[in-house]
């Protein structure tokens, strides 16, 4: 009896210590969750909306901008995350030996652009990537191109500006997991390798990389959702211009939402289409990685 | 199987000397300790031959070819780490064949020289493990594995023992020993345990401060140390040593601290000049019931470890003596204690630490 009393009395203390963070969860992150889920079937402009079912995922498949941008989020993401991952790994490598000089300069200067505003840093980007900007200037200076770049206003250079953006900002970042997880590795199994006669080349890709595999998922599955959500950049560097070559999803549920007519329904519908593929890719992250241990 | 000869070898990291001019040779298949305190440079020296440090000053040389600067895998040796080194990811079959895949060797042969190494070593069962899913002792086989595979002139293992509890390390250490005689190779053997060395060595480098204490055969340093620290590290427990001073006799050694107790010198010893300051060894075990000579001590403390005793004692609260007895099972700390033993059994040491022979 009184073991249950206990219990209940437990039980009770338990609940009350969670119950704010938990209604606060709830009011800020279950109920948007939700609520957008209904939106996202709502039609209509402005705050008045009716229920149309599936309209809005009709309307999405008919939609070139959606479509536009869907392809821009996907070559964003299939191109930078590869290079960032890699950039990371090999910075990360470069740093954790010794043996090398003014390790300390380098490793802040690497992390560094992740403690800069994004808004401050996407500013200044798109000041040096214009078209008399420090970057154009060099190259001009340097005879390495005869014209200027046109950064900002081609689609393919405008591509290549926010993903230079986007790797600079975020490389430092992965490279902090990678560094930390060497720094754990023994030592002595790189000088075991040497004694074994392993090439440099061959230690990298046979020793650290297998060695590095759930820090990889993990800044993969990590930098493959801030890249599907990218909005900062685009925003303040090219707007989605020139002519939506820029444009990702974040950005376009952003205007649907506040810069064109308000379509509350579709822009939630939009943001879903990110949802389900965040969860697609991540699921297909970890399989890729499971089905590996097994063969291995 | 190929000997080693170290010349004049120094090591610096910047301004500190670590390894301060070792002169060793070490002959074909003979298994060789190197001994010391922590941060006495037996690890550093061990890399060294290894070629994971490089070598500042002298020569090295293994089986009559210069190695200073010769690449680790190319100098025809193998290394086991105190830590194992074993590659995580890897099954037990993969670690190691792993040396062999870029030897070049053939996939019939690394599997064929692997299943041998593995019926050596008893390993078999657990080829497709991964090392986290081994205990120690195994962990430690499968190290040792990988270095047999590789057909090395010769052994380096750096601590190999000491991360094991205290039964499998004396299980590891008589598989190290069967090991030894199997394979028929030189081995370079690094520890800080002395029990290891006395059991395992041919001969042992007593290292001390980045030089050699000196070198010897287990026996000849238990027996025939030349120096206070040798005399100090090797056996246990330690050697007791007393302070004494030579008699005006010359003849004998005073000890001033026991109730001026006389110790006649043996006739093969060096005669210091009277009143010299000298120390005199002592080993626990030397103590007998039917010695010439003894010290009335007061007992401390005492350990009984079923066969043995030790009996911690001193003379009027002042150093403490430890005696192994074996027949003091019913003595009592306070009592009183007299330890005898046989003055041709002690040692003598001068004032600069080295023997008086």
């Amino acid at each position: 009896m009184a073991q249950t009393r206990f219990d209940r009395n437990a039980q009770l203390n338990g609940w009350a210590f969670i119950m704010p963070a938990m209604m606060l969860i709830g009011i800020f992150m279950v109920y948007p969750i939700l609520w957008s889920l209904w939106m996202s079937f709502q039609v209509g402009r402005g705050t008045n909306f009716k229920f149309g079912g599936l309209a809005n995922v009709e309307r999405l498949l008919n939609d070139p901008v959606f479509l536009r941008a869907l392809t821009n989020t996907c070559i964003f993401f299939i191109v930078q995350v590869p290079i960032m991952i890699i950039l990371a790994l090999l910075f990360a490598v470069a740093l954790n030996d010794s043996t090398l000089r003014f390790r300390g300069l380098f490793r802040t200067a690497i992390f560094l652009p992740c403690v800069t505003s994004l808004v401050a840093y996407s500013v200044l980007f798109k000041s040096m990537f214009s078209g008399d900007g420090v970057v154009n200037n060099v190259l001009l200076a340097t005879h390495l191109v005869n014209d200027p770049i046109p950064w900002l206003t081609d689609p393919f250079w405008a591509k290549i500006v926010i993903i230079l953006a986007i790797t600079w900002r975020w490389t430092g970042y992965n490279m902090i997991f990678y560094l930390a997880a060497l720094q754990n590795v023994d030592k002595s199994i790189y000088e075991a390798a040497r004694i074994d006669g392993v090439p440099a080349w061959a230690r990298f890709t046979q020793i650290t990389i297998p060695m590095l595999k759930p820090v990889i998922l993990f800044t993969t599955i990590i930098s493959t959702i801030g890249t599907l959500q990218l909005f900062d950049e685009v925003n303040n560097i090219t707007q989605g211009g020139p002519g939506d070559a820029t444009l990702t999803l974040s950005l376009y549920i952003y205007n649907l939402t506040f810069r064109f007519m308000p379509s509350f329904g579709y822009s939630a519908t939009v943001s879903y289409v990110i949802v389900i593929m965040v969860a697609i890719l991540s699921i297909a992250q970890f399989m890729i990685a499971r089905d590996r241990r097994r063969t291995a | 199987m190929s000997g080693l000869k170290l010349r004049g070898v120094r090591k610096s990291f910047g301004s500190v000397e670590v390894i301060r001019g070792i002169d060793l040779d070490i002959e074909p298949n003979e298994f060789v300790v190197f001994v010391g305190p922590s941060g006495c440079g037996k690890s550093t020296l061990l890399r060294m031959i290894a070629g994971l440090e490089g070598i500042t000053e002298g020569e090295l040389d293994i089986g009559g070819t210069r190695m200073n600067d010769v690449d680790p895998s190319k100098r025809g040796i193998a290394m086991v780490f105190q830590t194992y080194a074993l590659y995580p990811h890897m099954s037990v079959r993969q670690n190691m064949g792993f040396a062999l895949k870029f030897a070049g060797v053939a996939k019939d042969e690394i599997d064929r020289q692997v299943d041998e190494a593995a019926r050596i070593l008893e390993l078999a069962p657990l080829m497709h493990r991964r090392p986290g899913e081994l205990s120690g002792g195994q962990r430690q086989r499968v190290a040792i594995g990988r270095a047999i595979v590789r057909h090395p002139e010769v052994f380096l293992f750096d601590e190999p023992l000491s991360n094991l509890d205290a039964e499998l390390r004396v299980h590891m250490r008589i598989e190290i020993a069967r090991l030894h005689k199997e394979l028929a190779t030189t081995i370079i053997y690094v520890t800080h345990d002395q029990v290891e060395a006395m059991t395992l060595a041919d001969k042992i480098v007593v290292m001390r401060d980045g030089s050699v204490a000196q070198v010897g055969s287990p026996l000849t340093l238990y027996d025939d140390p030349d120096n206070l620290f040798v005399a100090g590290f090797i056996g246990s427990p330690k050697m007791n040593f007393l302070k004494g001073v030579v008699a005006e006799s010359g003849a004998d050694v005073r000890l001033p601290e026991y109730g001026d107790q006389i110790i006649p010198l043996h006739d093969s010893v060096a005669r210091p000049a009277a009143g010299t300051d000298v120390t005199v060894g002592i080993r626990p075990e030397q103590f007998e019931p039917d010695g010439r000579t003894k010290l009335d001590l007061k007992i401390e403390m005492i350990e009984h470890l079923g066969g043995e005793t030790y009996v911690y004692a001193s003379h009027n609260d002042g150093e403490v003596i430890t005696v192994a007895a074996r027949d003091a099972r019913a003595v009592k700390p306070g009592q009183n204690f007299v330890a005898r033993f046989n003055p041709t059994s002690v040692l003598l040491f001068g004032t600069d630490g080295n023997r008086i022979r």
